[in-house]
């Protein structure tokens, strides 16, 4: 088993809940965790390749809409409540729009579209779900989006 | 720059989000069981003290190894020491200490010089000064707290260090974060490296100056963030920043690694910022005379504007100190709170500082001092030379006598803690938040108390523990034939 090594060093960002995605190796175990997730799918409910796809891009859309985009604030009482108006998407990379790990997180929720709805042929009702999550998500993302609470929800 | 394998990172990643993800189903099921249970009418109306959010690091990953910290002892930090056995019935929730105690060999105090535990030339002159000026002064330091005690350890840290005046304080957390915002307020920058200790955050924050971090020891990024800052100058107003501050430390307690002062020195003096460096690890540890990083790297005390230390580390006391210009000492004297404030140093406490500092500058009449700052320096060395060649991954520069050895992932914090307690051998394991999420480490700090033989058995148990938990990251060198590779070529 060959070890390939990498090189960090330790990243210059203050805040501890965004600081591990800086690391090499986070962007591999996210598409990792996809992977399996999809595999664990398809063995536990026999289902098509295409629904499997369907499920995890749905169950993949709750939980990043909630960990990024709904949870504020960060789980260490010593930031002292300097986080605590800004959700987990705000707070990366110091708040900078469109960097490499922004860029990143945008285009998995597109591919993972557009993997579910090829192997469900386009069908309805899946099309529907799958777009109404890829929409939502890529929306949460934009930069014209950093701070701002649609009606006051969330505020 | 640390390096470690790919496949090490992955795991390392998905093991700290399997915890997340538990402790997160853990808090949703309380949260329906205590939904269910909550009759009690008392609290109504009133605010949580704490939201769910933010101790859900302390509640669900730090409890459950709760027995690998804070650990207590039962006699004085020398380098073998007495642990106090515990044991838990709820699985690390709550500990219960036993009256058993058991001798460990000591790799984790801050006994540098091996001034912890009894000292045939400090105690019996601090059992002295405990019995003339009593154990506390009662008082401030403007009311009647300035005994003969602190002014003669004042000029003899100011004489130490290499500056003109010094000013003591009684605890060495406070002296970074009650100083910094007494130097700088509102209006001004500081520049400090992105390892900073949490006091020197602490006193950043609360001094309402603009905070920049540069990327750690890492002097160009320094000078680039300067050019940026000063360019651009206060927020939104763009006014010239009224001062700017660059604070660094002497040797990095989480890393082991001494702090590149000269270039940084060099780009201060350029762009014309005031520098202040922490110490607290360095003095009395490192340099040919226990003199700090200044006299490592050569570099002349009069360029760095403000420098700080401790006495806690290498001369076995409490309290810190700051060092500086006499009119910059004589500014603190009257506006630093904890000068008008806070109690000052206990007088035994700095008598102990005066004598360990007699010791080392060799004016107690003996070569003591000197034999002591050789044998860390051959202490350390040896250690952290043998660790690399069993193959672990081991930070630090050369002649530091502080070796992180890297775990990185959080499984692996508690089974090297808890094997190497028992075979006898304390460490201390070091986890998020105090080092980034994915660099967990056990730290290892050598003293001068230790001999050869102490040493030998440690790096044996470590070697066994590291095995059995497989942190050998790297390969081990061959054993070179014969004993050649331990003689000592000097």
């Amino acid at each position: 088993m060959v070890k390939l090594y990498v090189h960090t060093v330790p990243p210059p960002d203050l805040n501890k809940n965004t600081e591990w995605f800086m690391y090499p190796g986070v962007w591999t175990t996210y598409i990792f965790i996809l992977f399996f997730s999809w595999l664990l799918v398809l063995s536990f409910f026999g289902c098509s390749a295409g629904m499997a796809w369907t499920v995890v891009n749905l169950f993949h859309f709750s939980v990043t809409y909630y960990f990024f985009h709904w949870k504020k604030g960060t789980p260490f009482a010593e930031d002292q409540g300097i986080y605590n108006n800004l959700t987990w998407w705000e707070q990366i990379d110091n708040g900078k729009q469109l960097t490499r790990n922004r860029k990143f997180l945008t285009v998995v929720p597109v591919v993972l579209y557009l993997i579910a709805s090829h192997t469900t042929d386009y069908r309805h009702p899946m099309l529907f779900l799958n777009t109404l999550a890829v929409a939502v998500l890529v929306i949460a993302k934009f930069p014209n989006m950093h701070k701002v609470r649609i009606f006051g929800i969330n505020g | 720059m640390v390096r470690l394998p790919y496949v090490t990172a992955l795991t390392t990643l998905f093991s700290y989000g399997l915890l997340f993800a538990f402790g997160q189903l853990r808090d949703f099921f309380r949260k329906i069981i205590d939904w269910f249970k909550s009759t009690s009418k008392d609290l109504k109306g009133y605010a949580p003290i704490c939201l769910g959010l933010e101790d859900f690091y302390t509640r669900r990953l730090y409890l459950r190894i709760q027995d690998c910290f804070s650990r207590p002892i039962a006699s004085a930090p020398d380098a073998w020491f007495d642990v106090v056995e515990r044991y838990s019935k709820d699985n690390n929730k709550t500990l219960h200490r036993t009256s058993k105690t058991s001798k460990c060999l000591n790799l984790g105090s801050y006994n540098y010089l091996g001034f912890a535990a009894a000292d045939e030339y400090c105690t019996p002159r601090v059992i002295e000064s405990l019995k003339k000026y009593s154990p506390s002064t009662c008082s401030i330091r403007v009311d009647g707290g300035t005994t003969d005690l602190h002014t003669e350890l004042e000029f003899l840290v100011a004489r130490f260090v290499g500056k003109p005046a010094a000013i003591t304080f009684g605890m060495g957390y406070v002296t970074n974060s009650a100083i910094i915002p007494v130097l700088i307020g509102k209006g001004g920058l500081i520049i400090s490296d992105s390892l900073n200790h949490n006091s020197i955050v602490n006193g950043a924050r609360g001094s309402g100056a603009a905070v920049r971090v540069f990327q750690h020891n890492n002097a160009p990024h320094l000078e680039e963030v300067l050019r940026e800052q000063i360019a651009e100058g206060q927020p939104r107003t763009h006014r010239p920043w009224k001062k700017i501050i660059v604070i660094v430390e002497g040797i990095y307690s989480m890393e082991g690694e001494l702090c590149q002062l000269p270039e940084i020195i060099a780009v201060c003096k350029k762009y014309k910022v005031y520098t202040y460096l922490d110490e607290a690890h360095s003095i009395g540890a490192v340099g040919k005379s226990g003199k700090g990083v200044c006299e490592l790297l050569g570099v002349d005390p009069a360029d760095v504007d403000i420098m700080m230390g401790t006495f806690t580390k290498s001369f076995g006391s409490c309290g810190g100190y700051i060092a500086a210009s006499k009119e910059i000492v004589q500014y603190l004297k009257h506006a630093c709170p904890a000068q008008l404030y806070a109690t000052s140093m206990s007088p035994p406490a700095v008598q102990q500082v005066i004598s360990a500092l007699k010791v080392i500058l060799g004016e107690d009449g003996s070569s003591r001092g000197a034999q002591k700052l050789a044998q860390i320096r051959e202490n350390s060395n040896f250690f952290r030379s043998e660790l690399k060649k069993m193959g672990f991954e081991v930070l630090g520069d050369n002649d530091s006598p502080v070796m992180p050895i890297m775990l990185y992932n959080p499984a692996k914090i508690p089974a090297f803690s808890r094997d190497c307690l028992k075979q006898n051998v304390a460490v201390v394991t070091v986890a998020f938040p105090a080092t980034p999420l994915l660099l967990a480490r056990a730290r290892i700090c050598i003293s001068a108390a230790h001999s050869r033989e102490d040493l030998l058995k440690g790096l044996e148990v470590i070697s066994k523990v590291g095995d059995l938990v497989g942190i050998k990251y790297f390969p081990a060198e061959p054993p070179k034939h014969g004993h050649q590779a331990h003689k000592k070529v000097d």
